[in-house]
């Protein structure tokens, strides 16, 4: 028991290094050939320094709490707590978020008004976009060139095709002014093939409506017109068909109005989903009822199956600004037609001898 | 919105070599500086003063220990440090205790501390085996270990103040005392 005593004062003076150096180098030798007692050195070593570990963190902790100690703690938490008010401590919790949202926000209105001064500058640039879309339209107006077509025949051959229909049974036609505009002189002919010749009566560049008259000594009356014109608009969905002389026999086209505004919102027009080429151009556009409610004249040429037609409005207008008395069994407004409840093929066969096809040299 | 520190806060490079000549003014000044900081960030989280006051006292024992250590670099500003230590320690409570940890409310810069934390727990488990062992030792063990190692006094004054009759006896109580401590602490060490 007082060796083991000894023997522990002496490994914790070697440990602190209070021993001399005669004392050391003989304990040296000492843990060098007993491993029972280089075990124990080892074992109070660990021991020692956790117990100064231990002994430094207490201290510290002691140290610490007279510091804490010195703290007004309830003042400071009360500058740093939550705030009571639920908007603060949002503000308080989310400030990167609110400023990201606050920029957002600004960024917002700036674009917003940007892009208003922007919508003022494109009322001006629509106006000139109408005009270059003008041109356009009639580049892209579904004139037919038949140029190259007869090229090699002697007989005079047509510049260019439209279509048209009769608004009377004595021989005036409609069709868009822009087949007949550039016209020197202008034959309609019949689906069974007989041209008649044709001056212009009347026209509207505004809506791009023209009102032949026929003048020839071999044109017979027509019989009453089978269709009537609906003066009221046609609702979007509207199932519409089309005949017209897009080559040189009558095609039907078929489809439904697919918006109450044309080109670039022109309320003049419609927008129709329906097939439709060069040639196609003054061919009435019909309903179910055999009603007309506006003229084929031109398409969008970047958009498929978007095609235009001029409201019946302006053709009701059109006929209207002639002379009634001249117009014999004119075409009737808003009463029924004689194709209502036909079924399309009968419609159709009714219909073909009263569209044209308009050639213009 | 952030509390303005007071104009006490030492710079970092004294801190650091107050806490290695072991100057209890500068421990005094680093605690009193950025304890509104972690007790801003607890109270905002989920926690209460003697929260803030336990994980900021554990932030300055692992800066403490990682500048007594030696390998202490100032890479970052002690106070972006010690508000990472917190911030961590803090988290590892909360998950402990169930609570939500997402939607933290962050009031300064994050360093990612991870090691250091971690070598923490261990460094605190064994302070902690040394506690228990320490209190389970019983008196007039606990008290004659204590002066003896951590008030160092000598074995002359602790025979003195426990009225032993003479050194070896006081001696050979404490070598009792010291081989049931250290039973007690490496047996819960392994």
């Amino acid at each position: 028991m007082r060796n083991e005593i000894e023997l522990e004062a002496i490994i914790e003076d070697y440990l602190s290094g209070k021993l001399t150096a005669d004392e050391q180098k003989a304990f040296e030798q000492l843990r060098n050939n007993d491993p029972i007692v280089d075990h124990k050195v080892v074992a109070h070593k660990v021991f020692l320094e956790s117990m100064k570990q231990y002994a430094d963190i207490l201290l510290l902790k002691e140290q610490m709490d007279s510091a804490h100690h010195q703290l007004d703690v309830a003042a400071i938490s009360a500058k740093v707590k939550p705030h009571s008010s639920k908007i603060v401590r949002i503000w308080r919790n989310n400030k990167s978020a609110i400023a990201i949202a606050a920029s957002f926000l600004i960024l917002a209105m700036v674009m917003l008004y940007s892009i208003q001064n922007q919508s003022k500058q494109d009322g001006s640039f629509e106006a000139l976009n109408r005009e270059v879309s003008q041109i356009k339209r009639s580049q892209n107006n579904l004139i037919r060139n038949i140029n190259t077509k007869v090229q090699n025949t002697n007989i005079a051959s047509a510049k260019f095709g439209g279509s048209g229909f009769a608004i009377s049974s004595n021989g005036y036609i409609l069709t868009n002014y822009h087949v007949i505009k550039d016209a020197d002189s202008i034959y309609v002919q019949n689906s069974k093939g007989t041209s008649f010749k044709a001056k212009r009566f009347y026209t509207d560049p505004v809506n791009d409506i023209a009102i032949l008259k026929i003048n020839d000594s071999s044109f017979d009356q027509l019989g009453s017109l089978p269709y009537s014109i609906k003066k009221a608009g046609a609702g979007i969905g509207e199932i519409v068909y089309t005949l017209g002389y897009p080559k040189d026999d009558v095609v039907l086209g078929d489809g439904y109005i697919s918006s109450k505004t044309g080109l670039n919102g022109d309320t003049l027009a419609y927008q129709v989903a329906i097939p439709v080429n060069p040639g196609n151009s003054g061919g009435p556009l019909l309903d179910n009822a055999g009603n007309i409610v506006g003229v084929i004249n031109g398409k969008e040429n970047k958009t498929d199956g978007a095609a235009f037609a001029v409201k019946s409005r302006y053709i009701v207008e059109a006929v209207n600004s002639i002379p009634q008395d001249s117009l014999n069994k004119r075409i009737p407004y808003g009463k029924r037609s004689q194709l209502q409840g036909l079924k399309r093929n009968k419609q159709v066969e009714k219909m073909q001898d009263y569209v044209f096809m308009i050639k213009v040299y | 919105m952030s509390i303005k520190l007071s104009s006490s806060v030492p710079t970092d490079r004294e801190v650091v070599l107050g806490i290695l000549n072991n100057s209890e003014e500068a421990l005094n000044k680093l605690y009193t500086g950025y304890y509104p900081m972690v007790l801003q960030f607890i109270l905002n989280n989920n926690g209460g003063e003697d929260d803030a006051k336990d994980v900021y006292q554990e932030a300055i024992i692992v800066l403490y220990n990682k500048i007594k250590g030696g390998n202490f670099e100032l890479s970052s500003k002690l106070k972006t440090y010690l508000y990472s230590v917190s911030r961590r320690i803090w988290l590892k409570k909360l998950t402990q205790q169930s609570k939500k940890t997402n939607n933290i409310a962050d009031f300064e810069d994050v360093l990612t501390v991870d090691e250091d934390v971690e070598h923490h727990e261990q460094k605190d488990m064994q302070f902690d085996k040394m506690k228990v062992a320490l209190e389970s030792l019983g008196e007039p063990c606990k008290t004659i270990i204590e002066d003896f190692y951590i008030h160092s006094l000598s074995m002359h004054d602790i025979c003195e103040k426990f009225g032993y009759t003479n050194t070896d006896n006081a001696k050979t109580q404490k070598y009792k005392c010291l081989q049931r401590l250290k039973k007690l602490f490496f047996s819960s060490i392994k």
